[in-house]
């Protein structure tokens, strides 16, 4: 008997892997949450079956990590953020774009006390131990701060626990998260992202390019059912969070549906493009270029990721 | 509403038994609220001294629990900083200390990475039971990293020791219903003061969770404990464990109640709380732990802490009510009893009051008011009859006295001439007169008559009214008829009537009289007052005016040898010649106003011209006038007389 936390991308564990399931295999990169409500809408409301995919959904676990299972080719398609994407291009793996869904960063520091994080230099930040933290080491670099950044597996405990200063957050889970520990949430000690010069978009669908370039066309017609299951979502938050419980259900989460309705309002409002003001499904170069010159400069990738390496041609 | 109050006021047997109602209800329900406010705040005082004393010992007893835990850790920490070098050794350690207390569910001690160099990254001895043994094993690879954990991090982060929130053990991903276990952390420091790693000893959550669980001070009542983020740990409804917190009611912005109790416990402070939980008001018992930064509280519904004082509340209610119903019962059925005697009083006064008079009365004995009441009525009907014979008979008696006054009066009205004009076939006499007796019979009297072309008049006034002075009326206008008809002079016939009237007056009656004679060829007038009022004259192309009388002599019947003077008036034709009695100048108004001579003198401005009955009714109409209603006090009598010379 171990004791474990679930930590889906904690490394990349090439142990004996299962034989590659059936059909087209979709792994979100965490376990069922709102943040991936319009693929679950999707595939209940037969979207992807209308566009003729046999989608099937898999979660990863602690021994198989989203990535693992699309460099083993059992999954098909992942969802990732735009750095992360980045980053494994960078370490040799070409992978395509299929379906952005994120326009806005929702990367926030919520700092104790009703402190502006970002006016203390040197103090205690909890971070992710699988990552999601470049935006905030790079802005963290660039402004001087010199955070002690402090890996953990948990989500807010050590936070609530007083053993961190501040901590990261992303605005439509642990920040409700920390709300639910009954943290004071206020203008004054919440930095976020997207407010300042680091809004870098996030999640978007990825697959590698080798099994883009065999499955083109199970790609595209699955990008568009997905886009499809999103607008619906969009219409139908109530049916949606249904879908998504029962999801959450089946795998045993550890959330309610309070929660899970914030986060699927909170992930919505971030799929809305803040120029145009509208859900637009789309890359923009001007964040790559963002995110290139972010992580280039602080050494997270050696070489220039473009607009074109990460879009399907 | 009306109608009520109509049903209500119409019997006194309903007022009674509502005065009494309302008067019981209102003093038996101040009493029953301040009993109910007084025992419910000695029930409320007793509630919280049992609840909060239930809450401390079981916060004690768990205390106890987490202190021999802290104690076992403490000692094998002080074994690891004797062997810091010995990596073989920390398993021996963790071992021991889960034999040497069955109670904890694991042991890891755990070193930073690539401490040991020889194990690589990750080495944490770990001990657990397995059917019964303890068992090592290494803990720690690519897929657990521990020391991300919080159990790893936290006394490292803290730099002292410290309790972890609990955390689902589990041996896979799949595996996600395993035990909840929370640690107790005590970092571990190498003789430089440098934290090398930590020692987490393990206890199941829930084994708190049935210490916990077991409070149960009132048959409804529940207990909850919540972690350092409000995170529920213990709670009756398992789906809420480790899935919700006390705040996420409140996320939404909701429940701000909840949330400041919510706030109160994770902030450690103790206390007691009143909220609404599932639409049931709940108080609630809270007090930390100190060791852990968690915080147990004691749900108790309302309903449940005062259920022995509602069920008391309703029986007394219930029997207030009952006995009100019953009270207003007896109350109804003794009033009727009591008032029954009224009932029939009321309908045989109705009776007697148709005209029953023999109708018998309810005679039950009774002392009280009720039976003095019917006997006081009993009496009165008694009386009401007796009185009513005696009406009867009276009535009877005065109906033969009226009808033999009419008859008088018939009689005394016959005796004056009432034909009018009296002399049809003579144009030369204008003569009207009129008597109206206060009474049904009177005192006045009038007379004329023509005598060999004399015209013979008089009026007079009896002293007294009524019948004595009807008689003397009557004797008086005899004689004058009778002394008259001799053709004496006025002053004879005077002089004559008052020796008759004078004879045998034992009354001391007396008439005053004008008696005239007018010699109807020439118009020569004689005349003679007998204490009289004077007459009003008109002269033709006159103003009316008292008459003059030298002689005015005193009334008749009053001296027996008085000679009577009497006058003369030459040439009386055309001149109006009013004779009246003192009814006519002293009849009062309202205001006992007198008609008065100077009234009369105005009035007769209106005579000439007119004839002597359009002057007596003018007249009369005036005195209705003046009186304004008022019953004559006084006989009335006008005679006016002209003489009228034919120009032909």
């Amino acid at each position: 008997m171990t004791r474990k936390l679930i930590s889906f991308l904690a490394g990349a564990v090439l142990a004996v892997l299962p034989a590659a399931a059936q059909g087209f295999v979709f792994t979100p990169q965490w376990t069922a949450q709102a943040q991936f409500a319009g693929y679950y809408v999707a595939q209940e409301k037969g979207f992807y079956k209308e566009a003729g995919v046999d989608v099937k959904i898999v979660h990863p676990t602690s021994t198989q990590s989203a990535i693992d299972l699309i460099r083993s080719n059992k999954s098909q398609v992942t969802t990732l953020q735009l750095c992360q994407a980045m980053e494994i291009i960078d370490n040799g793996i070409p992978l395509v774009n299929i379906l952005q869904t994120s326009m806005n960063n929702a990367l926030v520091i919520v700092s104790r006390n009703n402190e502006n994080p970002i006016k203390r230099k040197g103090i205690r930040v909890g971070t992710w131990s699988v990552g999601f933290d470049q935006i905030a080491i790079c802005m963290c670099l660039r402004e001087g701060l010199d955070y002690e950044w402090v890996k953990f597996a948990s989500s807010v405990n050590l936070f609530v626990a007083g053993a961190l200063d501040a901590t990261l957050a992303m605005s439509y889970n642990e920040y409700f998260l920390l709300k639910q520990s009954g943290v004071n949430m206020t203008e004054e000690n919440v930095y976020r992202f997207c407010d300042h010069s680091y809004n870098v978009q996030e999640d978007g669908l990825y697959m590698t390019r080798q099994c883009y370039e065999k499955n083109r066309g199970d790609a595209e017609r699955f990008a568009q059912a997905s886009r499809r299951g999103w607008e619906w979502a969009a219409e139908h938050p109530e049916e949606t969070l249904d879908i998504v419980m029962k999801y959450v259900d089946e795998g045993h989460v550890a959330t309610n549906r309070t929660l899970q309705k914030l986060m699927l309002e909170e992930v919505l409002r971030l799929q809305i493009d803040h120029d145009t003001g509208k859900r637009e499904f789309r890359i923009r170069p001007d964040m790559v270029k963002l995110a290139n010159d972010m992580m280039m400069e602080n050494q997270f990738i050696l070489h220039e990721i473009t607009y074109e390496q990460l879009i399907a041609k | 509403m009306n109608k009520i109050l109509q049903y209500i006021s119409s019997s006194l047997s309903r007022r009674l038994r509502l005065f009494i109602a309302l008067l019981a209800t209102s003093v038996f329900l101040v009493a029953l609220a301040v009993m109910f406010m007084q025992s419910r705040e000695a029930v409320r005082s007793e509630a919280l001294e049992h609840a909060t004393q239930q809450l401390s010992n079981t916060v004690q007893r768990i205390d106890n629990i987490l202190e021999r835990v802290e104690v076992a850790t403490n000692d094998t920490k002080w074994l690891v900083n004797r062997h810091p070098d010995c990596p073989d050794s920390m398993f021996v350690y963790s071992k021991s200390i889960l034999e040497n207390n069955p109670d904890l569910h694991g042991c890891s001690i755990a070193f930073e990475p690539y401490y040991f160099k020889e194990y690589g990254r990750y080495f944490s001895a770990f001990a657990y039971w397995n059917n019964g043994k303890v068992e090592v094993s290494r803990e720690g690879s690519p897929s657990y990293e521990y020391f991300y954990m919080d159990w790893y991090q936290l006394s490292k982060l803290l730099n002292k020791p410290a309790w972890t929130e609990p955390f689902i053990d589990s041996d896979s991903e799949e595996d996600v219903s395993g035990d909840m276990i929370f640690s107790y952390c005590q970092p571990i420091w190498d003789n430089q003061g440098n934290y090398i790693g930590t020692i987490a000893t393990d206890l199941a959550l829930e084994w708190l969770s049935e210490t916990i669980s077991a409070v149960k001070p009132y048959p409804n009542s529940y207990s909850v404990m919540i972690g350092r983020g409000g995170t529920f740990l213990v709670h009756p409804d398992p789906s809420k464990l480790i899935y919700e917190s006390i705040f996420t009611d409140c996320l939404e912005g909701k429940n701000p109640e909840k949330m400041a109790l919510g706030q109160a416990m994770v902030h450690g402070e103790e206390g007691v709380k009143q909220l609404k939980i599932n639409n049931e008001l709940c108080y609630i018992f809270y007090k930390p732990l100190e060791k852990t930064g968690w915080s147990v509280a004691i749900v108790c519904p309302e309903n449940d802490i005062f259920k022995g004082f509602n069920r008391l509340r309703n029986t007394v209610i219930g029997i207030f009510v009952i006995g009100l119903l019953l009270m207003l019962y007896v109350l109804a059925k003794l009033i009727q009893r009591e008032l029954k005697p009224l009932n029939t009083l009321t309908d045989q006064a109705e009776s007697i009051a148709a005209g029953n008079f023999d109708e018998e009365l309810p005679n039950d004995g009774r002392t009280d008011e009720v039976g003095r009441l019917c006997q006081s009525f009993g009496n009165m009907q008694q009386s009401l009859v007796r009185y009513i014979e005696e009406m009867k008979s009276t009535t009877a008696a005065k109906a033969a006295i009226e009808n033999e006054i009419k008859v008088a009066s018939d009689i005394q009205m016959s005796m004056v001439p009432r034909i009018f004009p009296p002399f049809p076939n003579r144009h030369d006499i204008d003569l009207f007169a009129s008597m109206t007796p206060a009474k049904e019979v009177g005192g006045d009297l009038y007379d004329f008559f023509v005598e060999n072309e004399k015209l013979y008049f008089c009026i007079g006034d009896v002293s007294g009214k009524g019948i004595p002075a009807s008689l003397f009326m009557a004797v008086t206008r005899n004689l004058f008829r009778i002394i008259a008809q001799q053709e004496y002079s006025p002053q004879e016939i005077a002089t004559k009537i008052n020796h008759a009237l004078s004879a045998d007056n034992d009354q001391g009656m007396f008439v005053t009289m004008f008696i005239g004679k007018v010699d109807l060829q020439t118009g020569r007038m004689e005349i003679c007052n007998c204490g009289h009022n004077p007459p009003v004259i008109c002269e033709p192309g006159g103003v009316p005016h008292f008459l003059q009388i030298k002689n005015t002599n005193i009334p008749l019947g009053t001296c027996d040898d008085f000679v009577f003077q009497g006058e003369v008036l030459e040439n009386t034709w055309n001149t109006q010649l009013l004779l009246y009695t003192d009814g006519l100048t002293e009849a009062e108004n309202l205001r006992y106003d007198l008609f008065g001579e100077d009234r009369l003198l105005k009035a007769m401005e209106k005579a000439p011209g007119m004839d002597s009955q359009d002057v007596v009714v003018m007249l009369q109409e005036a005195v209705e006038a003046h009186r304004a209603g008022v019953a004559p006090n006084d006989d009335l009598t006008i005679l006016c007389l002209k003489l009228v010379k034919d120009k032909n």
